[in-house]
């Protein structure tokens, strides 16, 4: 496919083909403005591309009505650099919104959220608001809340950007986790000390193109 | 529960910004006012001429001098023409004593005229009170005829105030509600972002729009219901006041509003504010959210 944005001299994607496995665990590297993100966008339909087809879970995205996007939505979990909670409610909270405003009850958030605060590694600081959790904490929670809905695909834009060396290696571990419960993840990241020490697939872009497809690759 | 999450935020957004809230309900109610007050001028206008018509009549003046087969003719003419419903025919000695009546507050005039100084005439009711024209045209040259005069055209000059009025009214109401939008467009942006975050994570995580945009609009359709009320309030507040004062004096000439009529004004008020609100609070959320 092909994503060409108003105004840009060059395409951000130029003719990117690639194809992700159910319950995958990829990388996307490569410096920034490389189109890496436009990738994430094209798999929540915020953009679609001038040229060619974008299909997730087997269904067309590219095609797709707008007033579809939120049902689809519910399928991909997301997690960003700069977490996304909602500063005035607890980690709890942030998690059961996610649910509640998608239409679960109440009685549903109570059982699950502790449920996937504890898988995150969590337990025990359910009520703690976001300024009173570290960065990896608050990461913690933000993938809890992408987690709870047991998406399909997990996209992680540089999750560990804003983090420690130690602490991202504890959130791969908690994607790592997730990755083995059948979930496909995909991790758009600069990161070569996670990438190496992954040793996942690793899909390099440069100037929007791809330049590497490795299976169990290095950032290199 | 979504129920109450929605309609918990709607008070929470009106009153995280109470003084734009206030702003925009003022400039609702006075618009719905003015348009209020313009539906009830316009079934006003509209009662007045049924009841004005109703009693209407065009009379037809004889000259002094018309002689016995004149009158007869126009007599059967008149009778024959399907344009006239009724005729009356007024004589001398008649319209002397009608003269007499108007003017018993002067002796004086009334003693220095004659019945013979005062002209016979037909008194038509029309089908149509508004064919006056035609009856003019037929019968200004028939012979015996000295003048046709037609009372509606004194009320016409009246309908026209009034609708002026109206008018001028409705034009008020038009500006403000433009006012009013903008407000509300306002409002709805401040509401909008500073729920900014929620919004992005409800997006995120797949919530649907109208979940998304209900809490924004119903906030903009309560306050245009709010809007309405005062509005009705002030129709009310202006019957109470001007029923006492200066209406009394129209009494005669213009037919009182009723209670019902002024809360019959409510539903056209209220359903206009809130439409109007939600609408603009639907396109500014498809704007501002891209939801």
């Amino acid at each position: 496919m092909t994503k060409t944005y108003p105004k840009a001299s060059r395409p951000s994607l130029d003719n990117v083909s690639v194809s992700i496995e159910k319950g995958e665990f990829v990388f996307f590297i490569g410096p920034s403005g490389s189109g890496k993100s436009t990738i994430i966008k094209m798999l929540l339909h915020e953009v679609s591309p001038n040229k060619g087809r974008v299909v997730v879970n087997g269904k067309d995205v590219t095609s797709m009505r707008s007033w579809k996007r939120p049902h689809f939505r519910r399928s991909i979990g997301c997690v960003f650099q700069d977490f996304r909670l909602l500063p005035n409610r607890t980690a709890y909270e942030n998690v059961a919104f996610a649910l509640e405003v998608i239409g679960k009850t109440k009685a549903v958030a109570r059982r699950v959220v502790p449920e996937v605060l504890e898988l995150v590694g969590l337990g025990g600081k359910e009520h703690r608001y976001p300024h009173e959790l570290s960065g990896g904490e608050q990461q913690r929670v933000a993938v809890a809340r992408a987690f709870v809905n047991r998406p399909l695909i997990l996209l992680a834009d540089e999750p560990t950007g804003n983090l420690d060396p130690d602490t991202s290696i504890e959130i791969m571990r908690l994607l790592d986790r997730i990755n083995r419960t059948g979930t496909t993840v995909v991790m758009v990241t600069h990161d070569s000390n996670i990438v190496n020490q992954m040793r996942r697939r690793v899909v390099e872009i440069e100037s929007g193109r791809i330049v590497r497809d490795q299976a169990r690759g290095v950032y290199g | 529960m979504r129920v109450k999450y929605v309609l918990s935020e709607v008070l929470v957004g009106l009153w995280r910004n109470v003084t734009m809230t206030i702003a925009m309900i003022i400039t609702l109610a006075v618009s719905l006012f003015m348009l209020g007050g313009s539906g009830l001028l316009y079934q006003k206008v509209g009662d007045m001429k049924d009841l004005y018509y109703e009693n209407i009549q065009v009379s037809i003046f004889l000259k002094t001098d018309v002689n016995e087969q004149q009158r007869t003719d126009l007599d059967a003419k008149l009778k024959s023409d399907p344009l006239v419903k009724e005729v009356v025919y007024v004589n001398k000695d008649e319209a002397y004593k009608r003269f007499q009546e108007m003017y018993q507050d002067a002796p004086d005039l009334v003693s220095a005229v004659k019945p013979d100084q005062l002209p016979e005439s037909f008194r038509l009711k029309l089908v149509n009170p508004e064919q006056y024209k035609s009856i003019y045209d037929q019968y200004k040259d028939t012979e015996g005829v000295d003048e046709i005069v037609d009372q509606s055209k004194l009320l016409d000059k009246v309908f026209g105030v009034l609708t002026g009025i109206q008018t001028f009214a409705l034009a008020i109401a038009i500006v403000m509600a433009v006012a009013a939008l903008l407000l509300v467009a306002n409002t709805i942006q401040v509401a909008a972002y500073s729920k900014r975050r929620e919004v992005a994570v409800m997006k995120l995580v797949g919530a649907s729009n109208w979940f998304i945009q209900a809490p924004f609009v119903l906030e903009a359709v309560v306050a245009g219901l709010i809007g309405s009320i005062l509005g009705l309030i002030a129709l009310i507040t202006l019957k109470t006041f001007a029923a006492g004062g200066s209406m009394a004096t129209l009494e005669g000439l213009i037919t009182p509003i009723s209670w019902s009529e002024i809360l019959l004004m409510f539903p056209l008020m209220a359903g206009v504010g809130g439409l109007v609100s939600a609408v603009t609070a639907w396109v500014t959320l498809r704007f501002y959210l891209r939801v």
